[in-house]
């Protein structure tokens, strides 16, 4: 990096750009520069000659192939309702963590091959998150386990039935003396009896209940504010302040889709009355923190000194001990904390204050007292009775590994938990397993886990068996089989049933009896109104009205050790592989994390500052250690991070995840839950780093590209955004056809959080590439969310802008097709006519928005998934064919189909990517009837198009995005000073 | 010294130059009409199957309606084809001894569908849908020929692009009346409506119906 001094009236997407260094513009200023490595290796004429008659012959072979088009192949027995070619839906749900949204499963002819959300559930309103989607590939992995095994030898059923009955008549005899469950948290109603069946058979069995990615801090802190682990159910659409420490509502909060929707409610000043502000405070750059009106940067120690003056303004300086003042010094009371507070005390009743999950329980209790303290129960949000099944019986991990080590746990059972890889190495979870003599664990895949216990036994996938969960609100949904059984699973009910008799009820029969106790009316048609519907009605917790313990809330956190100087280190969830257990999903490894665009790897995200004083660029190897333990790693340089924060994401670097994850990225367990201060040391090592962050850059002026203002500045001119260009156009602009399609995007809705990308590519059968691939900027998603930085590199802000298709009026990629491949038609969409593209790439070339993506191979028919897991309703793609966003066209033609079959006008066509979003970003429709609601988008003010100087008359057009400053902190929020950015 | 070639050789010589002239425009005339010959599109040429169906038998002779078997071809793309059970709706009363029909009756025992090898086949990337067709009165012999004369099924019309773009370009002539739809022996006579008027009664659509997305996508 040459300089950090940006100016501040640009949009920049990586240091390097902003710095504007000559090698890199260079670089990007090529057309297609994954063919510069090629390039810089002239072939010799007679090597050419060669080549071009190796193609001839093989184009000839090509031809070559049956006569005959294949096999038909009939049902014997038609099941019911299936009609060929015609889709299927059948809710269920997917549970994270113990936690579930509602789904919606699609199948073609009994066969899943999508998935969108629930709209009847609580926490998705038909949106689904990346997680619900690519589990679709997780179902039809061909890496999942096929049988059990016992010590690493193939078993069978019998021999394990056997061992059962032997734990089971050992069990019984000591009344469960050494018996041990370890699962995640469970919510399910159904699990929840089965484990305290095991727990009441066994009266000295004991469960531990663990989470890689933990909310205890959440739980244990409204333990200390109302005496019991209540819930909280959020109103954020009632919010007109919203504060968020660390906050992580729209990544892995168990109601996130749901809070997205809720904040975006009040994100656009076109159709909101009174535009919410959002204050971001964070160490590491996070979705809501993008799109906050104002984000502070504040170090893991800063934050608690923050938390605490903020304590002593709101509640009183009673609450103040002399860890608040030791804060308070630290922190330096920042000048923007007086301004917030008084904007949160002036918005009484219509303030929330949230706390990361991965902060310390004593600040959670904080913002409880603060919260209670403006008023905002009742109004922005409400506690509810807990979700998570709680017994008292429980016990911590750490109990357990010491019973492990103390030879005290005599038989352990290991559901859908997989802590030999993901527990703090320094634990010793994986040593202890050893000296337990019956462990057995139940798990997705032959993991770490697994091939540790004595017998691993592989879990039927949710969708193969029957179960029940509960949303973060507490709304129970069935999980109800989605197909017979690909493999021999089990499920958890199963394998705990077992464990009290020898033949227990099956899991369908368990669940049926769960909610036949709880339902009123008649169980039959309650039963399947529930199974159609996805949820069950009334299920929600009850809200608690428990008081507020005045003593513990009010006591301030204790500050961590270290200096101001002092290294500390992050451990958060991979926004694509969680704790890892999506290590084996194509799609997730190669979906551009929202904030670094890294694809296949996890480095170490550090801040300009830090990377500056230890001389470290973009994929340099660095050892980062913690006492005796070390771990190396590549650094990505994170603007936005704070100073001396390293975040590092768990998830990566699994020994056992299938032939997919095993190996990619860094396993950074060894460093977990250790005491002491990081360092961190540059080694000489480089290693490639695939980022899509400079992939299909667009070099014009910001305004062209994003454009967006303040609320004064929308106030004083609602049409600040809007195109200068109103001349009557001399050529056509009205398409010929009865309808019109075209799409408006909300740039104030955007949080950045992928779903979209992953339904495109689930609808539209895109390809995954793989990371070599990636780094030549091949990668194949038709879908992009850009992400833009403004101002300083320490602090920018951020903005995300989707960019797919625009489908121009006038389309410069159909002018420079030489065989007619991409073309208009009637309805004004610009299609890709894959099987008359020749592959010159003239028209990616002539693209001004680089939306067009080229199969360099056969990706299609390389992708690790079975061909019945495809969109049926969507081509292949073959070899040196250009393809791109499509509108979603197989739906549109399905609408269009359906109208024409009964002579009714087109109804409404919502795009894969609008269901998927959970803000509802995308609107999609006919402009030719202007009462559709993408008419009705297109008349707001902010409505502009992008690169409108190219004269391409988009039909994808934005809505300028809108941020709320605070204007008491606006007026002096000049980049920090010089001394602090490296020159 | 005696002469070289012979007599023989004029003539030799002569059919070789008439050959070689005939060479060039012969392999131009086989490189044009090649593509276009039966063989090459798999025209009226029976395909094996594991049970000699024949729809002459049961079309003709015994008056069974297409959508017995092919029971979604009014609501879905996909016409279907006749579960096993469809078979043996009648099987498991007639001939229910014929060696014929072995494999049927195997597939119901061992639940294992009979696998029948295409007849008519599209291109991946075309999408045809069987129900918009046969609701705007396009009858299943304008695409599949008199398969009510068919005593073993095979391919009776090109199926290429430009097949389709014909009707496609002008569906008028093509249309025929509701009752026409499903019988293949029909033909258009001077009672049938005009080629305007059926277009009036099913609502074609006012569409390009040569838009390349309607089928490629």
């Amino acid at each position: 990096m040459s300089s950090l001094n940006t100016r501040s009236d640009r949009l920049w997407r990586s240091l390097e750009e902003a710095a504007a260094e000559p090698g890199f513009l260079a670089s990007v200023a090529q057309e297609f520069p994954q063919l510069a490595a090629s390039l810089g290796k002239p072939v010799d004429r007679r090597q050419v000659l060669k080549l071009m008659g190796a193609v001839l012959i093989m184009n000839g072979l090509q031809a070559c192939g049956s006569k005959f088009g294949g096999e038909l192949i009939p049902a014997v027995k038609i099941p019911p309702n299936i009609i060929p070619a015609m889709p299927n839906f059948y809710a269920s749900a997917h549970v994270l963590d113990g936690y579930a949204s509602g789904i919606v499963v699609k199948h073609n002819m009994g066969r899943p091959i999508k998935v969108d959300g629930n709209p009847n559930h609580p926490a998705s309103l038909g949106a689904a998150d990346v997680f619900a989607q690519a589990q679709l590939l997780d179902f039809y992995d061909p890496d999942r386990a096929a049988g059990l095994s016992r010590q690493g030898i193939p078993s069978d059923r019998a021999s394990l039935e056997k061992a059962l009955e032997a734990q089971r008549s050992a069990l019984s005899g000591s009344g469960g003396t050494g018996l041990r469950l370890l699962t995640g948290t469970v919510t399910s109603p159904t699990l929840a009896g089965r484990i305290d069946a095991v727990l009441e058979r066994y009266p000295e069995a004991r469960w531990v209940s663990w989470d890689p990615i933990s909310r205890s801090g959440v739980r244990q802190g409204a333990a200390l504010a109302y005496g019991r682990p209540l819930e909280t159910r959020l109103r954020l659409e009632r919010a007109d302040v919203l504060v968020a420490i660390d906050g992580d509502l729209f990544d892995t909060d168990p109601g996130r889709s749901r809070h997205a929707r809720d904040f975006s409610s009040r994100r656009n000043p076109s159709r909101t009355a009174e535009m919410s502000r959002v204050y971001a405070i964070e160490s590491t750059p996070t979705l809501l923190g993008s799109v906050a009106d104002h984000r502070f940067i504040a170090g893991p120690a800063e934050i608690i000194g923050i938390t605490a003056a903020m304590a002593d303004l709101i509640l009183g300086s009673s609450a103040a001990d002399s860890g608040a003042a030791q804060g308070r010094a630290m922190a330096g009371v920042p000048p923007w904390l007086g301004p917030m507070v008084a904007d949160m005390k002036a918005a009484r009743g219509r303030v929330f204050m949230h706390i990361g999950a991965s902060q310390p329980p004593r600040i959670h209790a904080l913002a409880h007292a603060i919260n209670e303290a403006l008023g905002a129960r009742g109004e922005t949000f409400e506690l509810i009775e807990p979700v998570a099944h709680m017994s008292g019986r429980q016990q911590e991990l750490r109990e357990l590994i010491a019973d492990m080590q103390g030879h005290r746990v005599e038989s352990l059972l290991i559901l859908d938990s997989n802590p030999v890889y993901a527990a703090p190495a320094d634990w010793g979870y994986a040593e202890a397993l050893r000296q337990v003599p019956f462990s057995l664990a139940l798990s997705r895949r032959a993991d770490e886990t697994g091939r540790s216990a004595t017998w691993f036994v592989p879990r039927a996938h949710d969708w193969e068996a029957w179960s029940d969960a509960r949303a973060y609100d507490g709304t129970a949904g069935v999980l109800q089989p989605q197909s017979l059984p690909l493999y021999d699973g089990m499920s958890e009910l199963e394998l705990l049933g077992r464990y009290i008799e020898s033949a227990p009820a099956d899991s369908e029969a368990a669940v049926r009896a769960t909610w036949q106790a709880r339902m009123t009316g008649d169980f039959e048609i309650r039963w399947r109104e529930a199974l159609a519907a996805g949820v069950i009605p009334g299920s929600a917790s009850p809200t608690s009205h428990a008081a507020l313990r005045a003593a513990p809330a009010r006591t301030s956190p204790e500050l961590p050790g270290g200096g101001a100087d002092a290294l500390s280190v992050l451990f958060r969830a991979d926004p694509s592989l969680w704790d890892g257990r999506f290590a084996n999903n194509p799609w997730l490894q190669e979906l551009p994390r929202p904030l670094t665009k890294l694809v296949w790897d996890n480095p170490l995200l550090i801040s300009p500052a830090l990377a500056h004083e230890l001389e470290l660029h973009n994929g340099d190897v660095a050892r980062l250690s913690i006492g005796q333990a070390s771990v190396l790693a590549p650094v990505w340089i994170l603007p936005g991070q704070a100073r001396h924060c390293i975040t590092a994401l768990l998830g990566s670097g699994r020994r056992f995840a299938g032939s997919i994850g095993d190996g990619q990225g860094v396993d950074y367990t060894p460093l977990l839950a250790l005491p002491g201060t990081p360092k961190l040391t540059k080694t000489s090592g480089h290693v490639d780093l695939a980022s899509t962050v400079h992939h299909n850059l667009l070099l014009e002026t910001p305004p062209e590209i994003l454009r967006h203002g303040t609320l004064a500045e929308y106030r004083a001119n609602p049409r600040f955004a809007a195109d200068s260009d109103h001349e009557p156009h001399l050529y056509r602009t009205v398409p010929p056809g009865p309808a019109v399609w075209a799409m408006s995007v909300d740039l104030n809705a955007c949080i950045g959080c992928n779903a979209c990308v992953i339904a495109c590519q689930a609808e539209n059968n895109i390809s995954v590439v793989g990371k070599s691939e990636v780094l030549r900027e091949r990668e194949m998603h038709w879908l992009r969310i850009d992400r833009y930085f403004e101002g300083s590199a320490t602090a920018p802000q951020s903005f995300l802008q989707p960019v797919l298709c625009m489908h121009c009026e006038e389309a410069p990629c159909e002018n420079v097709c030489p065989v007619g491949a991409t073309v208009h038609d009637a309805e004004g969409l610009n299609v890709m006519v894959y099987n008359r593209c020749v592959g010159t790439r003239f028209c990616s070339n002539n693209c001004p928005y680089k939306v067009r993506r080229f199969n360099f191979f056969a990706y299609g028919r390389e992708q690790y998934r079975p061909a019945e897991s495809w969109n049926p309703d969507v081509t292949v793609r073959a070899r040196g064919v250009m393809e791109k966003c499509s509108y979603c066209l197989q739906r549109i033609a399905e609408a269009r189909i359906a109208a024409d079959r009964d002579s009714l006008p087109v109804g409404e066509v919502k795009t894969a990517c609008q269901v998927a979003c959970p803000t509802q970003a995308f609107t999609f429709g006919n402009l030719a009837d202007p009462s559709s609601a993408v008419s009705q988008r297109k008349q707001s003010p902010l409505d502009y198009a992008m690169l409108e100087k190219q004269n391409t008359r988009p039909r994808t057009t934005y809505e300028a995005l809108v941020r709320n400053p605070n204007p008491a902190i606006a007026a002096d929020l000049p980049p920090p000073a010089p001394g602090r950015a490296p020159a | 010294m005696a002469a070289i070639f012979g007599p023989a050789a004029n003539l030799a010589s002569k059919v070789f130059l008439l050959l070689a002239a005939a060479a060039l425009p012969g392999g131009m005339l086989l490189w044009w009409r090649w593509p276009k010959t039966d063989y090459a599109r798999n025209r009226r040429e029976a395909v094996a199957q594991p049970v000699p169906f024949s729809h002459q038998h049961h079309v003709a002779g015994l008056g069974i309606d297409c959508r017995f078997c092919h029971a979604s071809v009014e609501v879905s793309s996909n016409a279907g084809l006749p579960p096993t059970y469809t078979c043996m709706t009648c099987h498991s009363q007639i001939w229910t001894k014929a060696a014929l029909l072995a494999p049927v009756r195997e597939s119901l025992i061992t639940g294992i569908p009979i696998v029948w090898r295409r007849v008519t086949d599209l291109p991946d990337y075309v999408y045809f849908n069987h129900s918009i067709h046969i609701a705007k009165g396009v009858g299943c012999e304008s695409c599949h020929g008199e398969v009510a004369t068919m005593a073993l099924t095979y391919k009776a019309k090109a199926l290429t692009m430009k097949f389709c773009l014909d009707c496609h370009r002008n569906p008028g002539p093509r249309l025929r009346p509701k009752s026409a739809i499903f019988d293949t022996k029909w033909h258009r006579t001077a009672d049938t409506p005009s080629p305007a008027t059926l277009l009036g009664i099913y609502h074609v659509p006012d569409r390009n119906l040569t838009d390349c997305s309607l089928c490629h996508r």
